[in-house]
């Protein structure tokens, strides 16, 4: 079972991110193989909604920070190895038959790179094999305490099979002559290649925990701690976004007497921002990951969606606020069928007139007030709709990002307070452009 | 001086794009030939500013509107006599001749096939000489006066003595290889220049033919240009052109009501009715006809429009700052004195109501005093409608309607004077049952609520 996502949200909290260098994705992505790379994504499409699988993982990737664990193999390895794997063509094998005279007069003249390919890839995947074992063998015994040891329990019975094992006496750096060659080639390559495809798996996956680790050791990152979803609690300390250079760390509970957050601030104060950090915060504690954060903790969800940056669709004739409402639609569906769901809507209803605006932020935020499985964020300009909500729901936890004023200029300290802000800078960033000097001092 | 337009107003517009959807350009893209295309991206691109010349151009689109002729060759056939006319540019005329009898022994000796290719794309070039001077000459015949310029150049060359035989050797496939040489001369360097202006010619001719079935296909028409001074806008019946069965709506901006106020609720229009004003604007400016019954207009020096501002989030702009950053270019441009057509819809809907109101009623006041430009502004926010009446005499409040039909709202799209109070945004998420799905779920699941 994985967590209900869509791609509005990977959008929005820039996940996979359009260019390379600033989603997400690319924070993580310090893997040394390809295959690696691979599996990282697969985590990242698919995060997990399993409290024993997210807690399996976390305890996975904490055990290789702890011990500092450094990736054993050298990626170019795998370059070699998969090419050689991916040749499944019968007529390629080499056979015992064709060792004749003029084959190995081609070799030594170098004019037979087909069989150096085979010689090079059959070599890297011994390579392969030997430093998997070695590695396995050097692990500290408190892998014993971790998920780790059953995941690579498998592979470990693999290797202890009698057919390898004269692959496993090879020494590195491999040598291997012609007539060893034909045998190993039928062996990795023909017979036992579900085997072998099973043993680069497990390598590329610990290749995504090794890189994790480091990833979170370098940038500080910690691990959330998953609960049960019926706790319904989302508590995080620190909390900042893990793209800016100088972020302002923020902190956040939710509980079931405070499962709805109403979020005010003056444009540019930050709003967005921090409902992005949210996002990718509870994002990567559902994949198992390590978040931006001082400390977390948190129940697992069905679901995360996200309406940050929602584009009109005015080739189907919508008008924006036609499109926010089909939204809400789609996220009261998903809630129908789901029972947890974290939700987060920046800027609720801001296509349409005032009033329109408060009766349905205050309608909408109720409703969702009144389901006590799920965890709505809501930004909004509309301060008077908070007021209603205030006197009408008691679960809705009221807080802003304010403005300070240093003479004509707006300072923003992107530091959460309690409370609904009256803040309004629209006019004064208005009157620091001087668009209304330019207009009364041109010619008319 | 060049009309001034920028990429906002182009994208809000859709004007250009040869391979967008419903793009302003592609509706008048009906050309045959790849020079008749390039003359109508120029087109699209300098719109004209002056009063005199954009009365000349459409006087002419009419003028072969009413001529009903076709283009009279295919697009291939100009493009085999381009290749054939633009062959062997360096060489001079007295090397030319001999490269093609070395084609032609080169053929005779079954080297290669040269000589053949030639031969073809010289006959060709006779072909769409003969019918190009026979419809020039139909031109003159009927509409004397459309034969101007260009058109006029290109006449007087195909009838020249010196391609007399053009008319004798029509329909010939097999020249003798003395007279190919012969007329191989005449038209590749004795008339080199005439023949370019000949091909521009023939761009024109097929832009405007395009450009006349557009207009007679969609039943627009065209605009009369006034000069500057004249600061008006006046157009019957004006639809969006993109729309099948489109509404349309007078409207008449002058010096002394320059400013548009418009309201209305979601859905009910306002951005199709600017995007159709400003489009009919531009495309008058360009000579083309426009989707109205009527249009007069006095020339402006540009149009910006900002429908559809997006937030510039990459660098670091809030979707309302965006909007600040797009009013101060405006209010630079207009404030320089210039004759603009400015558009805004939905001033400042990225803040909050009570900056969105103060910010829309200063910056509209400010504008409104530059009895030069035309506004057109529309904002959900209705309060500011009669505060600005107080302050500024030269404003026209319309706004599109929503009639309820029991439950379902529907819009007639037909500008009324005034200012509108409906609001409809609850009952499209009632519409939309959204509150009874959320709450449904409490139903199923009870042991939630202790």
């Amino acid at each position: 079972m994985s967590l209900i996502i869509d791609k509005q949200t990977l959008d929005d909290l820039n996940i996979f991110g359009k260019r390379d260098n600033d989603a997400v994705y690319a924070i993580f992505n310090r893997t040394y193989t390809r295959g690696g790379a691979g599996i990282l994504e697969q985590f990242f499409r698919y995060p997990l909604a399993d409290l024993h699988a997210i807690d399996a993982r976390i305890r996975t990737i904490r055990f290789f920070l702890m011990h500092q664990t450094a990736f054993p193999f050298r990626g170019e390895l795998f370059d070699a190895a998969e090419s050689y794997l991916a040749d499944t063509d019968e007529r390629s094998r080499l056979s015992a038959q064709d060792n004749t005279l003029g084959r190995k007069f081609s070799q030594v003249i170098g004019a037979d790179t087909s069989y150096q390919q085979l010689i090079k890839g059959i070599g890297s995947l011994i390579e392969v094999f030997i430093l998997l074992k070695q590695f396995i063998n050097s692990l500290d015994i408190t892998v014993q305490d971790t998920p780790y040891a059953a995941a690579i329990k498998p592979i470990q019975e693999i290797l202890l099979q009698r057919q390898f094992e004269p692959v496993l006496q090879e020494k590195v750096p491999i040598k291997i002559d012609y007539e060893k060659a034909t045998v190993y080639d039928r062996l990795l390559r023909f017979v036992h290649i579900t085997d072998v495809r099973k043993i680069l798996d497990a390598v590329y996956t610990l290749d995504v925990y090794i890189s994790v680790a480091t990833v979170a050791r370098s940038r500080g990152f910690v691990f959330p701690v998953p609960l049960p979803a019926e706790a319904h609690i989302m508590e995080i300390e620190g909390l900042y976004h893990p793209k800016l250079s100088k972020p302002v760390a923020n902190d956040m509970a939710m509980r079931p007497d405070s499962n709805i957050v109403f979020l005010t601030g003056a444009n540019m104060a930050g709003k967005s921002t921090f409902m992005k950090s949210l996002g990718i915060a509870v994002f990567l504690a559902h994949v198992g990951f390590p978040v931006p954060a001082s400390r977390m903790r948190f129940s697992v969800c069905d679901g995360l969606l996200t309406t940050i940056n929602l584009p009109d669709n005015l080739n189907m004739g919508y008008s924006h606020f036609y499109t926010e409402v089909l939204r809400v639609k789609k996220m009261a569906m998903e809630l129908e069928h789901a029972k947890n769901l974290f939700i987060i809507f920046d800027e609720l209803f801001r296509g349409t007139n005032v009033k329109d605006a408060y009766e349905a932020t205050v309608a909408i935020t109720s409703a969702f007030a009144s389901q006590p499985n799920c965890m709505f964020v809501v930004s909004t300009h509309i301060m008077e709709a908070g007021e209603k909500l205030m006197e009408d729901c008691k679960n809705i936890q009221f807080v802003y990002l304010p403005t300070l004023m240093e003479g004509d200029k707006p300072v923003y300290p992107h530091k959460l307070e309690q409370g609904i802000t009256s803040d309004r800078h629209g006019m004064v960033i208005i009157n620091n452009e001087g668009i209304l000097d330019i207009l009364r001092n041109g010619k008319f | 001086m060049s009309f001034l337009i920028d990429k906002q107003t182009t994208e809000d517009l859709n004007l250009l794009g040869k391979f967008k959807p419903n793009a302003v350009f592609g509706m008048f893209n009906k050309v045959k030939t790849a020079g008749g295309e390039r003359l109508l991206e120029n087109w699209f691109r300098h719109p004209l500013t002056d009063a005199d010349a954009i009365n000349q151009r459409s006087a002419m689109f009419r003028q072969f509107g009413e001529l009903g002729i076709d283009f009279p060759v295919s697009g291939a056939s100009i493009e085999m006599m381009e290749n054939y006319l633009n062959s062997g540019a360096p060489g001079n005329r007295f090397a030319a001749p001999l490269t093609v009898m070395g084609k032609r022994v080169a053929f005779t000796l079954g080297l290669n096939k040269d000589f053949r290719q030639f031969q073809a794309s010289f006959h060709e070039t006779i072909e769409v000489l003969n019918k190009l001077r026979s419809c020039f000459n139909g031109m003159a015949d009927k509409h004397r006066d459309l034969l101007k310029g260009d058109l006029e150049d290109a006449c007087k060359t195909l009838n020249l003595p010196e391609l007399k035989w053009l008319k004798e050797e029509a329909g010939r496939k097999d020249l003798p290889l003395t007279s190919l040489i012969r007329y191989d001369n005449i038209l590749r360097f004795h008339l080199r220049e005439k023949m370019d202006q000949v091909l521009q010619a023939v761009s024109l001719l097929d832009g405007a033919i395009a450009v006349a079935h557009t207009a007679k296909e969609r039943g627009f028409v065209y605009a009369h240009a006034l000069p500057q001074e004249a600061n008006c806008i006046r157009i019957d019946d004006c639809r969006h052109p993109g729309i099948k069965k489109a509404i349309g709506n007078s409207v008449t901006i002058s010096h002394e009501n320059n400013v548009i106020f418009l309201t209305g609720a979601n859905m009910a229009g306002k951005s199709t009715f600017m995007k159709s004003f400003a489009i009919a604007v531009f495309l008058a400016h360009m000579g083309f006809p426009v989707a109205a019954r009527s249009m007069e207009f006095s020339v402006r020096d540009g149009i910006y429009t900002s429908i559809n501002v997006p937030d510039d989030l990459e660098q670091g702009f809030s979707h309302f700052y965006a909007e600040v950053r797009r009013v101060k270019m405006v209010a630079e441009t207009v404030s320089s004195g210039k004759y603009m057509l400015v558009i805004f819809d939905e001033l400042f809907k990225g803040t909050n109501v009570k900056d969105a109101f103060d910010a829309t009623l200063s910056v509209t006041e400010a504008f409104a005093a530059y009895r030069k430009c035309s506004f057109i502004i529309s904002t959900h926010i209705i309060e500011v409608a009669s505060a600005l009446d107080e302050r500024c005499d030269n404003l026209q409040f319309v706004y599109l309607p929503t009639i309820m039909d029991g439950q379902v709202p529907k819009y007639t799209y037909r500008l009324q004077s005034g200012v509108t109070e409906d609001r409809h945004g609850m009952m499209i998420i009632e519409n939309e049952r959204i509150i009874d799905i959320i709450r449904k779920k409490k139903a199923l699941t009870p042991q939630h609520i202790q």
